[in-house]
Order: structure tokens, then C-alpha cells, then sequence
């Protein structure tokens, strides 16, 4: 990867305290799913058909202006290798939303997203925030998971569902921003329930509930 | 996380592209880090402000917030959820969704928890109590990159882990301090030594307070008068929970001065891992808040257009050695809020180039009004000849709701020339509000000159083959030494009698966030201290020091319990933050330079404080 641009990029972007509150968020999902791609679509408005696998981590910075304040989002983009999992995991505890992806042309990528989401269970925080993308939704000829199957595996996962595409440019943005939406809607909640007799009773059910969290309707 | 990050399955290309990655990271995490530290400092003024003194009864009823009167049936207040304080109508904020408010500080605990992803950080301490709260995995990483280059030195197989820490590194509580399940009893160890540790330097008149200074001092002196909630504290609380393992470091280092030597021993540190370094920057986040006066000193204010005058008169009393500057009255005054027509004028004062807040003087705040009538007198106690190397600054504010500030306007009058014995010159007078300075609002004001002799040493003898390197404590690979002798200081801004007991503090921040720090002794009662003193950094490499940073800052130290002044800093070095990139001027970082191009050679640097 062109690491010499990358870091430019990265140093313009941080010196940049004009903005209201950071998210972190982490892209994870096998290997050659698409994840770099998607980053690059939405980071730099920029495609290349040449696949080079992420080593280890990587991120970028994008600032965004969403209900009238400016977020900064580090989106990091982790190796879909399991060689790099340790290093990978490590990141998953600073994280307050992920984008959980497969590949819609190949069967065994979306087979993994039960155990990403087993990882996110057991590496982040209780609240987190998953976005299922069925990436490559422009090779429509090659496909092997249908939406349907898509929409109930997140359905049953209590994540939301996009199917997107990195190449066409289809869903990347919209996948973003709904996550940022889904993660204000968290801090809002966890900020207004401020008696802390309430947050206690709350935190029991959902520490148990892992098949059907709340539904979330946007009033972000 | 429970477990450390093995780095010894990545190809050595994949070890440089990741921690690239890494420095990256941290740079954002510096910004990140001075953002929140800013957002805090300014709740943690407006805290302040609304205080009850201790001398105030608190069943003297007025508003919490803006500390006016109460009335018995009109304008009663009423308590805030938050806080349980009692809040009068104009210091509530009404939430959005709900019917439901809360008062000013609150409201804004609230909003610098959402800035500062405070509330991430709570949430997430549900599910792990016993990380570290602002842990970042990057941090982590660099940390595991730091064991690793320590191993790759021994030869044919590399000990696990926890063996070659034991033999290696001699500072047993540093160890227990970044064991996994640091557990509460020897966080509270920790505690409980630094608070005996406190006293005895108290005594001493040592200077080890400051970094505990920003967590309890407020809360002390906020006394048993005044109830607090939970979510008035949680930030306090939190700042000084992840401190703790930095309390180790004024303890490692306060037993060696305690004996004789002034040079302290940097081996031992250098063998253990860095401490987590989101809000481990001990007086960055500790003195330099409390002692630097608010929020409009960093900048963060409203600037409006400047209009009026304002009428005061300036006595010295010869006997007192009292100044007194009466504050009359302003007219035509430009509204602090333009599109509201409104204005909470009050009027501040420094004697520059003192700008801590011991050096400022505040009247009340005047409601609504541009034309306020303030007869009131701000007295500072300076001694004769000191008055003649200061500048009477007296400036017009607007408090806005949520303290926000708006800037209305300054006089600043040279008390060099200032003829206190012809009384003509003690009568009130009118003088044009002008707008602050260009130059004063880009370029921090400086607090003097600081001469250091700067000298980077490296072995002259050919370097040996890494396998004749493993087993001794002396490692070839960072034998380097920055030598530095702070030679002395001259513009101080001085205490009122004109002396200082003054002392230097020295911080090279290594590019893995350890931090060396050194300290000179303290010389007393000297307004331009020549302390001679020199700092050796052991153990670093010119490479490690291009990415390095070496802050020096010059501190008056305290006389009665109260933390120590800082008077200025500077900072060198490559990797500056870039929030923090005002601090180097251009002709120092040049120096800098010299110092690292130029092994072996002393280069003269003088360096403006700040």
C-alpha cells in the first residue's frame, strides 16, 4: 500500500481539532471480503480492482457533519488472517461501532459472520454497535448469498443490514452514517439514564439478552 | 486484555508497517489528548466558579451557579437533579427531548462527557473493570514492540516474557504496577505511600504534591458545606485513577534526591515498559491546569468588536505596599451576545507579565447592562521596586450563559512610568477599551528566557557485534547520553516581593511515550536563578531522541501547601504535537537540531518560556 500518502493524509487529518467528538469504529470480516476497499471508497472516494491484504492494522480518518456536529471517525481496518487475530482483537475493546463483513460471491465468508460476531461478544464492550454488509453487491452474476439470508442472519444477530458495494459505490456512505446514528443514539441513552438505580437495573437484562437486543428506531 | 500482543510471528516488513501505523495512531491520541484536556480544564473552571466558599454558609440561600441571592417567594430556585444543588431560573438548561433540566454545570458535565467519550469509557468499564480506563490498544502495542527489541538482543532463543523481566528489571513495585490484576490493595498502597510521601515532602517543602494537586485539591477545599453528586466527581475521579501508576515516578525518584545526589538514576526506568500514555503526562494534566488561569487564557472566548471606555484610578500605597486600582464604571460597552443585546460585564486585572490566577483580581459581575457601575477596589500587595517592571492590565469580559465568555475590551497601562506620588494621577479617569493585540492572540506570551548547554554523547569506541551484547544490564544499543546543564533564567514573572524559589523540571518523552524526568534543586529568593545544574538522560539513542520530545519547565515553589507555580516551559524536539506546535519557535527547534547532528559538542541554546 502506498503507506508514504497514507501517513500525509493521516497527519493533515489529525492536527485537525475542529470537531466535536470522535468515533472509533472497526471493519472486520475474512479476508478478501473487501474491507480495505470499502474504507478507501468511503475515506478517499478511490477504487483499485488489485487485491493487497492488509497487514495487521491500518486506519484512516474521515470528519463527518452529522446532526449538527462534526464527528471525527478513525475507522480502522483490520486483516481478515487469522495470523494477525491477536493483534486484530486488541483493537476491538477501544471500538464503539463495527462493520461486520462478508462477501456476498462466497459462501464461507458469510458462514464466519457467527463467530466475528462471537469475537465482538467477547472483546468489546456490551453496547456495541454492528453493522452486517454483504459486500461486492455489483457482481450480482456470482452471487451465492442471497439478501434474504443476509437481512435474517442479522436479524437474528440484532445487527442492521445494508448490502453494499465498494467498486459501484453503493450503500458505503449510508453504511457510515447509519452507524454513527446507531452510535449517538447509545450515547444518548447511556447519558440520559444518569440515576444510576435505573443504569443498574438496566445492565442485567442486557447483559443476557445476546438474540434480540432493542430495536433501534432513528431519533438521533 | 489479558493477553500481551506476540509479535514474534510477523516477518520483520510486517513489524515496520504496523508500528508505522502505530505512530500514527498516537499522534492522534497527542491531539485527542490535549482536546480533552482543554474540555476539562473548562469544566473543571466552571466548577470552580461556582464553588460555595467554605466561609459561605450554605443555608445563606443563593444560586449555586451564579451565586445571586434567592429570593423567599419570587425566584426561589429549585434543585437540580444532577447535582442537588439549588439553581436559580437563568443557570437551568433544558434538555431537548424532555421536560426534565439541568443546571449549567451539570449540563455541561454532561456535554464534556459526550466530547470527551467519557461516557464510552464508563460503559465500557462496566464489562472490564479492571483494564485501565483510557487503555488504547496501540498503546499496548508499542509496549509489546518495546519487550520485543529488548529480547531480539539475546541471542539463539528468547526467555518467555515474565523471566526476562524478572531478572531484568531491578524496580520491583514498577513491576507490580503494570501486573495484569493490579488489584485495589496495591492501588491503594500506591495511595496510601504517595499521601505519607506527600507529607513528609510537605515538610520539606518538596515539590511532589503537584501531581496529585488537580484530584483532590478542589474537592478539599470544596469542604464539608458542599454536597456533590456522582457525576459532579466522575471526571475527577477518573483523571486520578489512571494517574496512579504514574504516582510511581515521584516516588522513584524522590529517594535518590532524599540521600545526596542531584542526578537521578534513569537505568532502572528504562528497563520497564511505559505506562499507558492517554493521561499519564503527570504535569500536563496536573499543574499546569490548575495553576494557569481559565479558560480565556487558552483562547476560548468570543471575540466581539470593541466599543466604550472605562473609568478607574490607580493608588499606591507606599506603606502597604499596597496597590489599588478602583474600579468605577464602564460606558458604551459592546453587547457580549450581538444578536441578544446582552451583557454580564465584570472587569479582571493582572499585573503583567504575571498571568497566573494568584496575579488576577476579579469584580462582580454587573447583569444586563452596558453601562455598569462597579465601585469596586482590586489590591495587589507588590513591593516598590517591582512595580516599575509591570504592565496594569484591566480587562472587560461578558459572562455568557454556560460561562461562556465574551471578550469586550482592555486597557493595559506600564506602571514604569506611572508617577505615584503626584496625586493628579490617583483620580478616576476614562480610558479607551482597546481590542487585544494580534500578536498577543497567535504567540502565547512568554514567561522569560531560559539558557540551557545541550550536549548528545556517543561512544567513540567501534561498536561490538550484537552477540557479545546479551546478558549485561549495559546495553551497547542505547548507551547514548543528552547531557544538559540548565544554566539559568532571567524574565521571570517574579512573586510580588521580586524573588522566586525556583527550580527546574526536565521530561524527555522517548517515542514509545516513557517519560525521563529530572529536577533541578531549588534556589531561593532569586528573581534570575543561575542554577548550574546539569541533567544526564541515560540510555538513548540519537535515533529515539529525533523522535523524542524534552519539555523543560522552571517552577516557583510553593511556600504554604499550595501547589508550585509553573512559571514557563519550553518544549524541544522533532515530534512535536501539532496542537502543541506554538511552543517551538523556529530558531530553538534549529538548535535542536545542532544538538542531534552534533554528537559530543555542547550547543547554547536559549529558549523562551511559555
Amino acid at each position: 500500500m502506498a503507506s508514504a500518502t497514507d501517513s500525509r493524509y493521516g497527519q493533515k487529518e489529525s492536527s485537525d481539532q475542529n470537531f466535536d467528538y470522535m468515533f472509533k469504529i472497526l471493519i472486520i470480516g475474512n479476508s478478501s471480503v473487501g474491507k480495505t476497499s470499502f474504507l478507501f471508497r468511503y475515506a478517499d472516494d478511490s477504487f483499485t480492482p488489485a487485491f493487497v491484504s492488509t497487514v495487521g492494522i491500518d486506519f484512516k480518518v474521515k470528519t463527518i457533519y452529522r446532526n449538527d456536529k462534526r464527528i471525527k471517525l478513525q475507522i480502522w481496518d483490520t486483516a481478515g488472517q487469522e495470523r494477525y487475530r491477536t493483534i486484530t482483537t486488541a483493537y476491538y475493546r477501544g471500538a464503539m461501532g463495527f462493520i461486520l463483513m462478508y462477501d456476498i460471491t462466497n459462501e464461507e465468508s458469510f458462514n464466519a459472520v457467527q463467530d466475528w460476531s462471537t469475537q465482538i461478544k467477547t472483546y468489546s464492550w456490551d453496547n456495541a454497535q454492528v453493522l452486517l454488509v454483504g459486500n461486492k453487491c455489483d457482481m450480482e452474476d456470482e452471487r451465492v448469498v442471497s439478501s434474504e439470508r443476509g437481512r435474517q442472519l442479522a436479524d437474528h444477530l440484532g445487527f442492521e443490514f445494508f448490502e453494499a458495494s465498494a467498486k459501484d459505490n453503493i450503500n458505503v456512505k449510508q453504511t457510515f452514517e447509519r452507524l454513527v446514528d446507531v452510535i449517538c443514539e447509545k450515547m444518548s441513552e447511556s447519558l440520559d439514564t444518569a440515576d444510576p438505580a435505573v443504569t443498574g437495573a438496566k445492565q442485567g437484562p442486557q447483559l443476557t439478552d445476546q438474540q434480540a437486543p432493542p430495536h433501534q428506531d432513528c431519533a438521533c | 486484555m489479558a493477553h500481551e500482543v506476540n509479535l514474534h510471528s510477523l516477518q520483520e516488513s510486517e513489524r515496520e508497517t504496523i508500528l508505522q501505523v502505530l505512530y500514527r495512531d498516537r499522534e492522534i491520541q497527542n491531539v485527542e489528548e490535549e482536546r480533552i484536556r482543554k474540555l476539562k480544564t473548562h469544566l473543571q473552571h466552571l466548577r470552580w466558579r461556582g464553588r460555595k466558599n467554605v466561609s459561605q454558609e450554605y443555608k445563606e440561600k443563593s444560586c449555586a451557579r451564579c451565586q445571586r441571592a434567592l429570593g423567599f417567594l419570587l425566584n426561589r430556585g429549585a434543585v437540580c437533579q444532577g447535582c442537588s444543588h439549588r439553581v436559580c431560573a437563568e443557570c437551568r438548561v433544558f434538555l431537548r427531548s424532555a421536560r426534565a433540566w439541568k443546571c449549567t454545570v451539570c449540563f455541561e458535565d454532561r456535554n464534556v462527557k459526550i466530547k470527551t467519550g467519557e461516557w464510552f469509557f464508563e460503559e465500557r468499564a462496566k464489562k472490564f473493570p479492571a483494564g485501565g480506563k483510557h487503555e488504547t490498544a496501540g498503546a499496548k502495542l508499542l509496549q509489546s514492540y518495546q519487550k520485543l527489541s529488548k529480547i531480539s538482543v539475546v541471542p539463539p532463543t528468547p526467555p518467555p516474557l515474565s523471566e526476562s523481566q524478572c531478572s531484568g528489571s531491578p524496580s520491583r513495585l514498577q513491576e507490580l504496577g503494570q501486573f495484569k490484576g493490579f488489584n485495589k490493595s496495591v492501588e491503594n498502597l500506591f495511595l496510601s505511600v504517595t499521601t505519607h510521601m506527600k507529607k513528609l515532602s510537605k515538610s520539606q517543602n518538596d515539590m511532589s504534591s503537584d501531581k496529585q494537586q488537580p484530584a483532590t485539591g478542589p474537592r478539599q477545599s470544596a469542604g464539608q458545606t458542599e454536597r456533590r453528586s456522582q457525576s459532579d466527581t466522575a471526571i475527577n475521579v477518573a483523571t486520578r485513577k489512571v494517574s496512579t501508576p504514574d504516582l510511581l515516578k515521584p516516588l522513584a525518584q524522590e529517594s535518590p534526591k532524599r540521600t545526596t545526589s542531584p542526578v537521578l538514576k534513569q537505568e532502572d526506568r528504562l528497563s520497564s515498559p511505559a505506562p499507558t500514555p492517554l493521561f499519564s503526562g503527570g504535569w500536563r494534566h496536573g499543574s499546569l491546569i490548575s495553576i494557569n488561569s481559565t479558560c480565556t487564557e487558552m483562547g476560548n472566548f468570543d471575540n466581539t468588536h470593541v466599543t466604550g471606555e472605562i473609568e478607574f484610578a490607580i493608588r499606591y500605597c507606599f506603606r502597604a505596599h499596597s496597590l489599588e486600582i478602583c474600579i468605577q464604571a464602564c460606558k458604551n460597552l459592546a453587547y457580549g451576545e450581538e444578536k441578544k443585546k446582552k451583557c454580564n460585564p465584570y472587569v479582571k486585572t493582572y499585573l503583567l507579565p504575571d498571568r497566573s490566577s494568584q496575579g488576577k483580581r476579579k469584580t462582580g459581575v454587573q447583569k444586563n447592562t452596558v453601562e455598569p457601575t462597579f465601585q469596586e477596589t482590586l489590591k495587589y500587595q507588590v513591593e516598590p521596586a517591582q512595580l516599575g517592571t509591570r504592565q496594569l492590565q484591566v480587562s472587560v469580559w461578558h459572562l455568557g450563559t454556560l460561562a461562556r465568555r465574551a471578550f469586550l475590551g482592555e486597557v493595559i497601562v506600564p506602571l514604569a512610568t506611572w508617577d505615584f506620588e503626584d496625586s493628579a494621577t490617583q483620580s478616576f479617569r476614562w480610558y479607551p477599551l482597546r481590542a487585544k493585540e494580534k500578536c498577543e492572540d497567535s504567540v502565547p506570551p512568554s514567561n522569560g528566557e531560559l539558557a540551557v548547554r545541550a550536549k548528545l554523547v556517543l561512544p567513540t569506541e567501534p561498536r561490538k557485534p550484537p552477540e557479545a551484547q546479551g546478558g549485561t544490564g549495559d546495553q551497547p544499543s542505547q548507551n547514548g547520553q543528552l547531557c544538559l546543564v540548565v544554566l539559568g533564567a532571567k524574565n521571570l514573572p517574579v512573586r510580588p516581593d521580586g524573588t522566586l524559589n525556583s527550580f527546574v523540571k526536565g521530561c524527555l518523552t522517548l517515542p514509545d511515550q516513557q517519560r525521563l524526568r529530572l529536577k533541578s534543586p531549588v534556589l531561593k529568593k532569586q528573581a534570575c536563578p543561575q542554577w548550574k545544574h546539569s541533567f544526564v538522560f541515560k540510555g538513548v539513542t540519537p535515533s529515539q531522541l529525533r523522535q523524542s520530545s524534552l519539555e523543560l519547565t522552571v517552577w516557583d515553589q510553593a511556600t504554604f501547601g499550595v501547589s508550585d507555580r509553573l512559571l514557563g516551559g519550553a518544549r524541544l524536539g522533532s515530534k512535536d504535537e501539532p496542537a502543541a506546535g506554538a511552543d517551538a519557535c523556529p530558531q530553538s527547534k534549529l538548535q535542536w537540531q545542532k544538538v542531534l547532528s552534533s554528537p559530543n559538542l555542547w550547543t547554547d541554546l536559549t529558549l523562551t518560556l511559555h
